[in-house]
């Protein structure tokens, strides 16, 4: 045996902290799964003396304030009254409990604990503040979320989060032949 | 169903800065520190071609282009031995390393397809690090560009 440096392969791998962004977008909980299948290798079958968990994952949903909704009336309304924010107030929080839920399916799926944070305000902005608040490993993203433009080729949110979040990230993109 | 089904491979880009080196260190630590990685490993340098370097029109250029694509290929030789040093020090059983020629943007999304990678590895910045500019344009085209998923790996600043 020389004695040259150990290679490092005799440690544990070092956990990462992994923070995935979800919303509503298909590209988005692709993102996820694609994350879980790469990063989190699931030690199904045989092999008895696979690497425990690589790390932590946490799952995050940013949920627009409430008043970038109230800016846009519907209808005749010239104001919103108390009910109408209410309401509006409880669908998106319906709305953000579904989406983490369904994340967290897929993570159980795949036999991976998950975390999940909701945090309030810009998708951008927040989720790069969230990111570092966790001192995340990795951040994962898809990379085009609700926009529906065939020609954006990267979203804002993964466009912003790759220039401006001060950890490593992870643009997930569709799967070729994919719409 | 242990098929002998090919690892997925994984595109790491390298330049000579500093940037590229710590995501690929970064890389191996995360991804190949254990003797059974998921995936396989191609480190990916793109030589500049001297003309792209050399600014120059007139009469001189072409006396210059000789001695400047000289330079630039003892550069890329180095930096291709300095990455085979790099991985030496950790366990990575299939990797590739392959030098090519033209600009970065282009040949690591050539790459990429080459060998059907399943993930392009970048630094956030490469040759002139400007203050104001956060992400490199070589990180930033690829961002937008390759097919497959991409990850760009910071530098953390130094806050002490």
């Amino acid at each position: 045996m020389e004695e040259s440096k150990e290679p490092v392969a005799t440690e544990c791998r070092e956990k990462m902290t992994v923070v995935v962004a979800v919303d509503e977008s298909e590209g988005s909980l692709y993102a996820l799964s694609w994350a879980l299948d790469n990063l989190f290798p699931a030690a199904v079958g045989g092999a008895p003396n696979k690497p425990q968990p690589l790390g932590r994952l946490v799952l995050v949903h940013a949920q627009q304030p409430l008043q970038h909704l109230i800016m846009h009336p519907v209808g005749p309304a010239a104001y919103a009254t108390s009910s109408v924010i209410d309401s509006v107030k409880k669908a998106q929080d319906q709305n953000s409990r579904d989406v983490v839920e369904r994340a967290k399916g897929i993570c159980r799926r795949r036999l991976v604990e998950a975390e999940a944070v909701i945090v309030i305000g810009d998708p951008k902005e927040t989720i790069c503040q969230a990111a570092e608040q966790m001192q995340t490993d990795l951040l994962v993203v898809g990379s085009r979320g609700l926009s529906k433009i065939r020609r954006a080729i990267l979203g804002s949110v993964s466009d912003y989060c790759a220039h401006h979040a001060n950890c490593p990230v992870l643009i997930v993109k569709p799967p070729k032949g994919g719409h | 169903m242990a098929a002998e089904v090919g690892k997925p491979a994984m595109v790491v880009g390298i330049d000579d800065s500093e940037h590229s080196f710590y995501a690929l260190q970064w890389t191996l630590r995360r991804f190949f520190s254990v003797a059974d990685s998921t995936f396989k490993l191609v480190v990916v340098h793109s030589k500049p071609s001297p003309a792209s370097v050399v600014g120059l029109a007139g009469p001189g250029a072409a006396d210059v282009l000789p001695f400047v694509e000289s330079d630039l290929k003892k550069i890329a030789l180095l930096v291709i031995e300095k990455a085979k040093d790099v991985c030496s020090a950790f366990l990575v059983g299939d990797i590739q390393y392959e030098l090519v020629e033209g600009d970065p943007r282009n040949a690591l999304c050539e790459a990429v397809e080459k060998h059907q990678a399943e993930i392009l590895v970048v630094g956030s910045h490469g040759y002139g690090v400007i203050k104001r500019v956060v992400l490199g344009s070589v990180s930033d085209h690829c961002a937008h560009h390759a097919q497959c998923t991409v990850m760009i790996v910071k530098k953390p600043k130094q806050k002490h």
